[in-house]
């Protein structure tokens, strides 16, 4: 071997610089926490940075991951969707963070989308949402459509024997594509359109005496009349004072809720709303170990009067998973964490196993809840678990794609022109 | 008889039910089914194990039946307790027991009535049936309850749930056993809903209908509604049934639909589309021509018709139908509306009274329109009122206004925290909210606004900061949850005309607040010395100052005012919507349009402008009810239109009064 002076200047630069490598291998691994603390989704989300908070005081008090520990990076977008994309920049290029755990709202996620594929981030959005989407960078550990709003509708049919549907929902994203897929699965389970009635309000919305009139004089015609909201966040408060002032009982007219949890009710008084329903994946009353001692360390960490709820399951569930990927990729480079994630298992909050699929969705069990006079919920249905599906299959232009990305690489895959329809998610 | 010794144990249970348990005796005599007792209602439970475990609404009518069947006196206490959620399973032998909560265990009694001890409340599974479960045992229990004083309530809210013809003869047998007028009157009226839909006497149920004349009930819709329901069928003949009437082709029903209706009959052959043709005569082209007409020919329709006509009395090719052979299909069948209900009087009867029901609905939602958009006028006259005194008489835009409705809203909340009970709490609250509302006014007047006078944009952007940090000290101090501002009691619940037209108590506080607080404006600014004075240094500063009024304090007075009336309004607020830190934020908007719209420095310009945005607001949601965003935007479009023809508002200032 022959030393050239270029050689050598090689490795004096390597020696000067082997040093810095080793230094941020030994710094500590970056968490970014990406949720709203101040807006109209403050009410959900502050306790999703909370419970990362704790997912990640508890790891580092085992030792932290790799040898390194972790350290949270909060940055506040303030309800403001655009703000969402700014800031998962700044997580990604400033504050280089390994892997983002944020988002509620589907429009704040959707603005997030293009920043992370671009920058190939990593992003654990917790929260149950309409489907329609498969992004490589994202991982979806709250419940697609067929986990929550279809068995949900299933339950109105076959169990309560509702006839008429009032959709309700607040005017986005999310509770429009929801309900496309519902007005869709209810034709095809033989409810005929005039008797699905929908109505859109906007975010905050206080007045509701008119809806409430509206959707009570659906009951005119004899049929038995169910609500399934998709309100979001603060708006729901008015909704159902109004409803418990008009006099609607449960047993009346049922109103099952998407996004109203726990967390939701602490800030009612909830003796009218009593019998009214909640699906989701967890409910703080599953009433197995594993449940209990998270309830614990929650109200050791948080507060004695903090509940728990659906999309902290969620980021449990994401947080233990993505620990495990890096423990088994021995590294938190993006790509190879995510080639470990798939087919993963880590035990849920309500006594079942939670699996990473290859479309970047969870298998969930899915759970009705009928809300108790203390604001918690008496669990009344609980499913096996069901593998979440990115694509409905209730409405024709989707039925025909598929997600798979470590067998196709394609998270938008027609499966009968057996072609990749394309690779980002910017639909 | 061993069952009924398990039945009745206890001797105690046998004395208190000696009049039931002679009365089934007395049954049992009459010829009771001997099958049914010879089953305890225990055993029958634990015989469905499995299902009363885990129900479901499909199956378990059965269950239900059988549990009542059993004719043992326990069942009641059984469905009662199970629909309660007080009905457990002990996981070590899989007995049923009714429960009590007796804190850290349960308090166990057996089926039979007996009591069993207490269990940790790990051993026990408790059943939680769902509320579809549950009518249906409300609706068993019914006939049960009918009797007793204290349950015939939850027995007549299920009838008038659940409808079911089986309660039809213990609620006619209630009826004459009642004294009581109110509870009466409203048996009558269930049984006579039962009777529209259950009664086997036609003339009995056209009688019911008629009983309730223009009754306006959602009940009655409900009831009366599904008689005149129909079924579309087709046939060569009017069919059997009571026909609504004979629908004509064209008019009615278009050709397309008719046709479809005959296919999904099975009455006649789908039909033929081109490229079906065309597939079925190439394939079955032989010898230069196909079904006997040559190739050649086959350029026209009708050529293309007569071959494959061909080819199905052939047998070659399935029977499809080209467009004259449709045409002649429809004109050969006739259409009907049939009734689902099959005596005719009755679906007269109801007809006829839903005629007069929708006449009497329409004008009573047209009232019910008129009273929602009263009630949104007089929110945002409410909200708007302070703004009024200081964007209307002193010119100040407060982007802070809105916050201190918020201020006031927490107020309210802090007050309830202090003092639980919700009506004291409220009646300390409104003074107290005007009092820390006016000195936060004051504060914000001496600090800032006083300081950037007659600089408008300076102020506009001022207060907007203010805004801003004023919401972000709340999320601080509140956190960002919503809390809870209970009304009281007495304000719960709706006032209810009838079953369309109703308002809920607490937005007929809120307009009361709202009338109260335009008459307090009215007294302040025309009959006080103060009033006077605002007027005086609002035209004329400097002659104000000249005539001895000091300018400064009454602009402090007047701004404190201003925002007091804003906190107030916050506490009315916070009790129908919600108590967060963007309370505020909402009603900005909103309450700007108010004062502009009406006429800004003219109260009753503004009560003019918040009846018009309310008005409006509920009249475009009534004709676009799918989507209440649209509405909001339909209405600001409308507001700026409004503006380019009256700049001044409604009622606009003339004179030395409108300041410019």
């Amino acid at each position: 071997m022959k030393l050239t002076r270029r050689m050598l200047l090689a490795s004096g630069v390597a020696a000067i610089a082997a040093p810095r490598i080793a230094l941020s291998q030994e710094g500590p691994i970056k968490v970014g926490v990406l949720h709203s603390l101040s807006g109209t989704m403050a009410i959900s989300e502050t306790t999703l940075k909370d419970t990362m908070m704790m997912l990640i005081q508890e790891q580092n008090a085992k030792g932290g991951i790799l040898g390194r520990q972790i350290e949270a990076v909060v940055v506040d977008p303030a309800s403001d969707w655009p703000l969402f994309a700014e800031k998962a920049r700044e997580l990604l290029t400033v504050s280089k963070v390994d892997v983002m755990f944020g988002c509620w709202t589907s429009v704040s996620r959707k603005s997030v989308l293009p920043v992370i594929e671009e920058l190939n981030g990593l992003l654990f959005y917790p929260v149950q949402y309409e489907g329609e989407e498969s992004s490589k960078n994202v991982f979806y550990t709250g419940a697609a459509p067929n986990q929550q709003a279809i068995p949900a509708t299933d339950y109105y049919l076959q169990e309560l024997g509702v006839q008429k549907f009032a959709l309700l929902g607040t005017d986005y994203v999310y509770p429009r594509t929801t309900n496309n897929i519902l007005e869709s699965y209810l034709i095809s389970k033989g409810i005929p359109k005039e008797d699905i009635f929908v109505n859109y309000t906007p975010f905050g919305h206080s007045d509701w005496s008119k809806i409430v009139a509206d959707v009570v004089a659906l009951g005119a015609d004899g049929k038995k009349v169910g609500v399934i909201s998709t309100v979001n966040g603060d708006a729901n408060i008015g909704f159902y004072k109004e409803l418990a002032a008009a006099g609607v009982s449960a047993v009346d007219i049922p109103v099952v809720a998407f996004s109203v949890g726990e967390e939701e009710l602490s800030g009612l008084d909830t003796s009218n709303l009593v019998g009214h329903l909640a699906a989701w994946n967890y409910f703080m009353t599953a009433d197995v170990p594993v449940n209990a001692e998270f309830i614990t360390k929650w109200k050791a960490f948080a507060g004695e009067n903090r509940v728990t709820n659906d999309p902290m399951e969620a980021h449990v569930i994401g947080f233990a998973m993505w620990v495990k990927a890096v423990e088994a990729a021995g590294t938190t480079a993006v790509d190879d964490v995510r080639a470990k994630m798939y087919g993963l298992e880590v035990p849920n909050l309500t006594g079942g196993i939670a699996k990473m699929l290859a479309n970047h969705h969870l298998t969930k069990p899915v759970l009705i809840g009928e809300i108790r006079a203390d604001g918690q919920f008496d669990i009344i249905s609980q499913t096996e678990p069901v593998a979440g599906d990115a694509w409905t299959d209730f409405l024709p232009e989707s039925a025909v794609l598929d997600s798979d990305w470590p067998g196709l690489d394609c998270g938008m895959y027609n499966t009968e022109t057996k072609t990749c329809v394309q690779i980002k998610s910017n639909y | 008889m061993t069952s009924w010794a398990g039945a009745f144990g206890p001797l105690p249970f046998f004395g208190t039910n000696m009049r039931k348990f002679l009365i089934c005796l007395a049954l049992l005599a009459l010829g009771w089914p001997l099958a049914a007792l010879a089953q305890t209602v225990a055993d029958v439970a634990a015989a469905n194990r499995d299902k009363i475990v885990k129900p479901s609404r499909q199956t378990i009518g059965p269950v239900i039946d059988a549990l009542v069947a059993s004719g043992d006196l326990a069942t009641p206490a059984l469905l009662a307790a199970w629909a309660d959620k007080r009905l457990g399973l002990r996981a070590s032998d899989g007995l049923f027991f009714i429960l009590d909560d007796n804190g850290e265990v349960w308090g166990l009694t057996s089926l039979a009535g007996a009591a069993a001890g207490d269990a940790p409340k790990g051993d026990i599974v408790v059943l939680k049936p769902n509320s579809g479960v549950r009518s249906l045992i409300a609706t068993a229990l019914v006939q049960f309850q009918l009797t007793d004083p204290a349950q015939v309530e939850s027995a007549l809210a299920s009838v008038a749930r659940d409808p079911d013809g089986a309660n039809l003869a213990p609620l006619r047998a209630a009826i004459a056993a009642t004294s009581d007028g109110t509870l009466k009157a409203r048996m009558v009226r269930l049984e006579r809903l039962l009777t529209v839909g259950f009664d086997e006497d036609p003339k009995a149920r056209v009688a019911a209908i008629e009983g309730f004349g223009a009754d306006l009930g959602v009940d009655v819709r409900a009831v009366l509604n599904p008689l005149v329901a129909t079924t579309r069928v087709a046939g060569l003949a009017a069919p059997e049934g009571n026909v609504a009437r004979r629908l004509s082709v064209g008019k009615d029903i278009s050709p397309v639909e008719a046709y479809d209706m005959l296919v999904a009959a099975g009455m006649a052959p789908a039909r033929l589309t081109r490229e079906d043709q065309r597939a079925a005569l190439l394939a079955n082209t032989a010898d230069g021509a196909s079904g006997g007409v040559p190739v050649a020919e086959l350029n026209s329709e009708d050529a293309r018709n007569r071959a494959y006509t061909a080819l199905e009395v052939a047998g070659t090719v399935p029977f499809a139908a080209t467009d004259d052979e449709v045409a002649a299909a429809v004109v050969a069948h006739q259409f009907y509306d049939v009734y689902n209900e099959s005596n005719a009087q009755v679906t007269v009867a109801a007809a006829a009274a839903l005629t007069r029901v929708d006449r009497a609905v329409g004008v009573m939602q047209a009232a019910d329109l008129a009273l929602d958009a009263l009630s949104l006028a007089s929110i945002y006259f409410l909200a708007a009122i302070g703004l009024a005194i200081t964007f209307g008489v002193m010119r100040v835009i407060n982007m802070a206004h809105g916050e201190f409705i918020m201020m006031g809203a927490y107020v309210g909340y802090l007050v309830q925290q202090v003092i639980p009970n919700p009506t004291l709490s409220i009646v300390i609250s409104l003074p107290l909210a005007f009092l820390v509302t006016f000195l936060a006014g004051v504060a914000l007047e001496r600090l800032v606004i006083r300081h950037l006078a007659r600089r408008p944009l300076e102020t506009l952007l001022a207060t907007f900061g203010i805004s801003i940090a004023l919401q972000q000290l709340a999320k601080n101090i509140f956190g960002t949850q919503a809390r809870p501002l209970t009304a009281p009691g007495w304000l719960d619940g709706a006032w209810v005309l009838n079953d369309v037209v109703s308002i809920s108590y607490i937005r007929i506080a809120i307009f009361g607040l709202a009338l109260i607080f335009l008459a307090f404006f009215l007294v302040v600014m025309t009959r006080t010395r103060l009033g006077l004075q605002v007027r005086a240094v609002t035209q004329n500063p400097a002659m104000a100052a000249s005539m001895g009024i000091n300018p400064d304090r009454i602009n402090m007075l007047t701004f404190g005012l201003g925002s007091a009336i804003a906190g107030v309004a916050g506490v009315a607020i916070g009790l129908f919507a919600k108590v967060t830190s963007e309370l505020g934020s909402d009603y900005i908007v909103q309450s700007f349009m108010t004062v502009v719209v009406g006429g800004v420095g003219s109260i009753f310009g503004m009560l003019a402008g918040a009846a018009m945005i309310g008005g409006l607001q509920k009249v475009i949601e009534f004709l676009n009810p799918s989507n209440t965003l649209a509405a909001q935007t339909y209405m600001v479009l409308f507001i700026i239109l409004f503006i380019q023809f009256r700049p001044r508002g409604i009622i606009a200032l003339h004179g030395r009064a409108a300041g410019d």
